[in-house]
Order: structure tokens, then sequence, then C-alpha cells
């Protein structure tokens, strides 16, 4: 890294003929729409949500702030929530899991064996965006169903006799996000394998590493960084998600997304709402920054 | 209401992360406004240049205007003063003159097939008929700009009109203007959630029972009890909608569907979470969780079952012997409506007895309609779990409006069983 800054800095000043403040201005200029873009779609919304949390509803069902308080994080905070919160960390944490469990060999293989098929390869991975996300799950849930395609070939094949209970339950929520995410763990693990200098794994196995041992010394701690970074991709949105459990959960797999939405809806509470739904960004905020400085660290090291 | 597939669409169009959806919602309530806008230019530049002709669109507004309330209406609710008043002026007031457009915004298939054209061949007045796939769509849109967004005439559940009214989002109805309310049968002319129709105009009613498979769950099951079976656990579907829920275990404990006391709602929450095991879903589509065979027997509405039996005839339906809900929406116009007299046309022409019977015979919901009785198709009018007897009748209620504190108690207590 200091190789790397050392290096560009004098051939930066050569290069270089405008005073450093036109160069600042130039770079306020470039900076300007990313931030633009942040501040109204972000921050504004953002500070909305925050006002409103600290209101409350009159009696006409209004949002008002005649009376500022903490009284909808009292209600955001209540105990019987607690499941609901449970439940969408555990189904984050265990697509996160899989998403990784399958999306590293995925890109090892891309980036490693691709050759000149690697940008096909990609854009294989990204092909399911091309169609809508909701199309997709409804197409899980045709699959999945008691009487869906799946459970046809079970029955058929006289593997089952009453069909399995597959849809509307915690391995359809798992499956149908695992599904949903996976090229969002792919992507960034690609460009981390990719980026690796096979010299070094290279020189591990001159320093008699076994296959495996050049993976788990080298290989793995280097693509550190895209693990991360694929982790939190995967993570954080999942914890968050509300279309794949409201479409392919049940009764029994009610998420805190679910939990805010029917704040908003059925119980027109906007206050309520808004301070469950700040609080799951502050503790996703709170949890990635954490991660991010624990990577620094590991990084510097 | 015919809640389809497409229901859950915008119900996931909440979740902002979802691009797609989001960006559909986006698209719509643009199109919408920029309706809006494109017509106020073109009112604009009628106005700026065709002087020709602004005596008819001058009379036109002001036609318009008398129906128009200059403020939100600030009557209390509950008040009775939303009866039919005379109309102010002595000398009888000449026919106004209908807009040559009208913008109707109700749920998909949730008409007689030949409504529409028969309004537009009657009157000469065009017709854009939007749809929307579920409530908190409706609702978002006609109060995105208080007004109505744009149209002139929506169907909002009964439940909604008292805090439409009291926002401004309803143009007070000039009775004078809809001589078919005549038609309504006696009980309709004066509900309790809008005394006197001051604001709408009862539509369609229905019931909340439940529909089953009975390949799958044979007997004739008559109570709400019967949805505590052990049996049943994983084939069982109650709908996802608070007050429907916590009205079924209201039913069973003797209580009613719209009591405020915590200690009650309290016993209704214990007596749901006995039963919360045996759910399959919390189903926003009970028409397709049943005929696809996703679950046995299902919390559903009596249209949606008149829905479920064109595709599985056999389904059945009972409306529980405890009591059972009877909902209805309205016929609403919108306090932005730009084409008030077409609007007042509009329900005039749907309270027709031909008309509401057309209506009801193509998705099996009950008309307010005394005067439409008679032409309905009798295998909805004479099927007493469409049109149920007096005695069965009697023990219906309607859900009322909540007010925020005591909807606050639902919402927690619903979310409490959720999660």
């Amino acid at each position: 890294m200091d190789v790397v800054r050392s290096a560009s800095a004098p051939a930066r000043a050569e290069g270089s003929v405008r005073a450093p403040w036109a160069e600042r201005l130039a770079g306020a200029a470039f900076v300007l729409p990313g931030v633009a873009w942040l501040a109204i779609f972000f921050l504004f919304p953002l500070a909305i949500i925050v006002v409103v949390s600290f209101g409350s509803v009159d009696p006409a069902g209004h949002v008002t702030l005649a009376q500022p308080g903490l009284q909808s994080y009292a209600q955001a905070t209540r105990p019987e929530y607690l499941p609901a919160f449970a439940n969408s960390i555990r189904y984050a944490l265990i697509t996160t899991v899989l998403s990784l469990a399958i999306g590293y060999p995925v890109a090892y293989w891309i980036s490693r064996y691709g050759g000149e098929r690697k940008t096909l390869l990609l854009i294989l991975v990204m092909l399911p965006f091309w169609t809508s996300y909701l199309i997709r799950t409804y197409a899980w849930m045709i699959i999945l169903r008691d009487n869906g395609v799946l459970n046809s070939v079970l029955m058929a094949a006289g593997l089952t006799s009453d069909p399995i209970p597959l849809l509307n339950t915690d391995f359809s929520v798992v499956l149908g996000m695992t599904y949903g995410f996976l090229p969002f763990t792919i992507l960034p693990l690609y460009v981390s394998i990719d980026r690796l200098d096979r010299h070094l794994v290279e020189a591990g196995r001159d320093l008699y590493a076994s296959g495996s041992g050049a993976f788990l010394h080298v290989t793995l701690p280097l693509t550190m960084p895209g693990i991360v970074a694929a982790s939190l991709l995967t993570f954080i949105p999942a914890l968050g998600d509300y279309v794949t459990p409201d479409l392919l959960g049940g009764a029994q797999t009610t998420t805190i997304a679910k939990i805010i939405q029917v704040i908003f809806t059925s119980g027109r509470d906007w206050p309520d709402g808004s301070a469950l739904g700040f609080l799951l960004m502050a503790i996703t905020m709170a949890g990635t920054l954490l991660a991010l400085r624990t990577l620094r660290r590991e990084v510097l090291a | 209401m015919s809640r389809d597939g497409e229901r859950r669409v915008e119900v996931g169009g909440q979740r902002a992360r979802v691009r797609p959806i989001d960006f559909e919602t986006a698209v719509d309530a643009y199109l919408v406004q920029r309706r809006w806008t494109r017509r106020e230019l073109l009112e604009r530049m009628a106005a700026l240049g065709a002087v020709a002709v602004l005596t008819p669109i001058a009379a036109a507004c002001q036609a318009a205007a008398t129906v128009l309330p200059s403020s939100p209406p600030t009557q209390p609710p509950g008040s009775q003063t939303g009866l039919a008043s005379p109309t102010a002026t002595p000398a009888p007031t000449p026919q106004p003159t209908p807009e040559s457009e009208l913008y109707v915004y109700n749920w998909d298939e949730y008409i007689g097939p030949d409504t529409i054209a028969g309004f537009q061949q009657q009157y000469g007045i065009q017709v854009t008929y939007d749809k929307f796939p579920d409530e908190p769509t409706q609702i978002a849109k006609i109060q995105s700009d208080g007004k109505g967004g744009g149209y002139d005439v929506t169907y909002p559940a009964s439940t909604w009109i008292h805090s439409l009214s009291s926002d401004g989002v309803l143009l007070k109805l000039d009775q004078s203007l809809i001589p078919n309310l005549a038609n309504l049968a006696p009980a309709w002319m004066n509900p309790g959630y809008d005394p006197g129709n001051g604001f709408s105009v009862p539509n369609y009613w229905w019931t909340t029972g439940y529909a089953w498979n009975p390949d799958k769950v044979p007997g004739d099951l008559t109570d709400w009890a019967n949805l505590w079976d052990p049996s049943l656990r994983g084939h069982l579907a109650m709908l996802d909608d608070m007050r429907e829920v916590f009205a079924v275990g209201a039913f069973r404990l003797g209580l009613s569907p719209n009591t405020t006391n915590p200690a009650e709602l309290d016993q209704i929450l214990a007596l749901l979470e006995q039963q919360k095991p045996l759910v399959r879903i919390w189903t926003e589509d009970d028409i397709g969780d049943l005929t696809s065979g996703q679950v046995w027997i299902t919390h559903a509405w009596s249209g949606d079952w008149f829905q479920m039996i064109q595709d599985k005839p056999n389904t059945k339906y009972v409306i529980p012997s405890e009591g059972a809900v009877r909902g209805n929406d309205t016929m609403v116009i919108l306090s932005g409506a730009k084409h008030p007299i077409a609007a007042h046309l509009w329900l005039n022409y749907n309270l027709d007895p031909q008309v509401s019977a057309n209506n009801t015979n193509a998705i099996g919901y009950m008309g307010p309609n005394l005067a439409a009785q008679a032409l309905i198709d009798p295998t909805i009018v004479n099927d007493p779990r469409l049109n149920p007897p007096a005695d069965v009748q009697a023990k219906l209620v309607e859900l009322g409006y909540l007010a925020p504190a005591d909807l606050d108690q639902y919402t927690q207590r619903w979310n409490t069983l959720r999660a």
C-alpha cells in the first residue's frame, strides 16, 4: 500500500499543472452528484423517519409533533417483538453462510478456470436480474406448493405418499433468500479472488504448503475483504427483506419487516413504525461499522 | 373483493429494497400526477384561448361549485345533520350539464362486465377506469394530495369513510343528483359509518366466514370453534387482516368485535395464540390458497368463496353460528373531483336496479339495492351463504371505526400474535 502511495505522489505532482485550489474545486464538482443523490434519496427520507419517530398520532389519526418524546421507541422495543427480530437475524445469518458456501466455490471457479468465458459466466450469474424478482419468487411458490412441481415429482417417484410441506416454512424462506441474494455474494467474492496475485499462492506451495494449506493460509486471508464485503452485501438486505418472507413464508415465520409493515398499514401509526424502522437501521449500521473496523484492523495487521 | 395474486405484488411494493415494484409504483404515481397536470394545462389553455367556448365551461364550473365544499367538512362524526338536506334554493334548479369525462378508481374484476360501456353509451361520458390491487395502495393514492389523487370516484370500504371524510378527501354528496338512492333497502338508508349516506353510497356487502375443501375436511362445519381443531394443523389459513382475525376471537368468546376493552382484547389474543400453531398462512389470497390446495380450510370473504366455486364447485362456506362480520364497501366522490356532475351520474347509474343486479351477478356480492333483488341471478339471491336469511343477518356485526389509541391496542396484540 505504502509503496503504491509514495510512487504515485511525485507522478501526480509532475502531471498536475493546476493550482491546488482548482484541483480541490474539480474534486468537489465530481463529488457533488453523489452527495446530492445521497442527500435527496437517503438523508432527507431518513430525516423524515427520525422526526416522525419522535412524534405521536393525534385523535384524528394524523402525525403530530406537539409532544415529542420517546414513546414510539418504547413501543418498538416491546419484548413481544423479539421472536420476529430473532427470525430476521436467523434467516439473514443462514442466508449469508449458505450464500458464502455456494458463492465462494463458484467465484473461485470462474476466476481460476473461467478462461475466455469469464465475462459470459459473470453475465450468467447476473442473468436472473433480467426477470423481476417477484416473478421469480412466484415461480418458487409454484415449485414448492403442496400440489406444486417438486411435490408432484416426489410423489410420482414414490418417495412420499403425502406432500411434504415446503412452502410457507423456514425452508422456503431460506431457500428464496439464498437464491435471491446469491449474485450479491458472488460478485464481490469474484472481484477479490480475481485480484489475488497467484504468485503468492505459488510461493506458498514452494514453501511446502499443501493445496489446502495454501488455500487456508494464503488465498482465504487475502480474499477476506471480499468475504466481508459479500457478507455485508448479503446480510444487510437479508435482514430487512420483506418480500421473500412475506410470499414464501407462513404464519410461523414472521420477520421484523412484516411487523413494521403492519404498524404502518393496519395500525396506521407512522411514529411507531418509523421508530422500529430506524432502530433496525441503526442496529444494522452499527453492525456494519463494527465489521468494517474489524476488517481494517485485520488488513493493516 | 377480488383479492387475487396481484394483491401481494403491491403489498410487496411497500418494501423499499426491491427495485422493480418501487419503480412501478413510482411510475404509476407519476402517471396519475401527470394526467392531472395535463388536464390542468388543457383547462388553462381553454380558458386563455377559447373565449367563445368559455360560457358553457363557466356554467359547468358553477354547477360544480354548488356541490364542491368550500372547506373540508367539519361536521362531527355521528351527527345526523348529514341527512338529505333540502336544497336551499327555492326555485327548482335546472339539471346541471355533466362533464365529458370521468375518472373511476376501483378493484379489479369488481363490476358488471357491461357497466362501464353502458354508462358511456347512455351519457356520452368517457370513463377512465383504473384498478388498484389492494386497499393500502388505494388509500395512499387518494390521500396523496388530500383530495383524491386526480380521481372522481372510488370505492373505499365503509370503515374508511369516517377518517376520509374528516380529512376532507370526500365530497359531500348532492343527493338531489342521485334519485336512485330511493332504491336502497331501508336498512341501508342510514348506515352507522355514514349517517344518511352523506358522503358515500353503499355498493356491495358481504360476510366473513370460512371456506373449506370437503374432500379434505369432511362434515358440515358450523362454528368458529372448528378452526381450533388440532387436526387442521398446517392446513389452515386465516386472513391477513387484523380486524377480521380479532373479530373471530371475539365471536368465539361472545364479545363484540369492536371491543376496546384491554382485558377483553387480551382474552381474544390468548385464544388466537392457541390457534396460531395450526395456522399455515396469514393469507392475502384466500382464493388462490384454497383452490391450489395449499390449505384445506380458510377464513374467507363470502364473495371470495363465490370466486372459489367458479374453480372448485364443491368448495363449502359457512357463516359461523357464533356470529360473523358483515362488511360493505361504498362509492364516494373525491373532494378534488374535476367531474363532479358526471361522478354523481355514475353513482346514480350504479344504483339503477338492472345495473346493480348486473354488478352482483358478475362477482357474487349482494348489493344494498332493494329494487335490484328481483333481477339478481336466483343462484345468488337464493343462496343463504351469499344472501343470508333474516335470523342470520341479525347475528352479523359491522366493524366500526377505531380511534388511533384503540387501534394501537389491536396493532400491538396483532403483532404480538404474529411475531
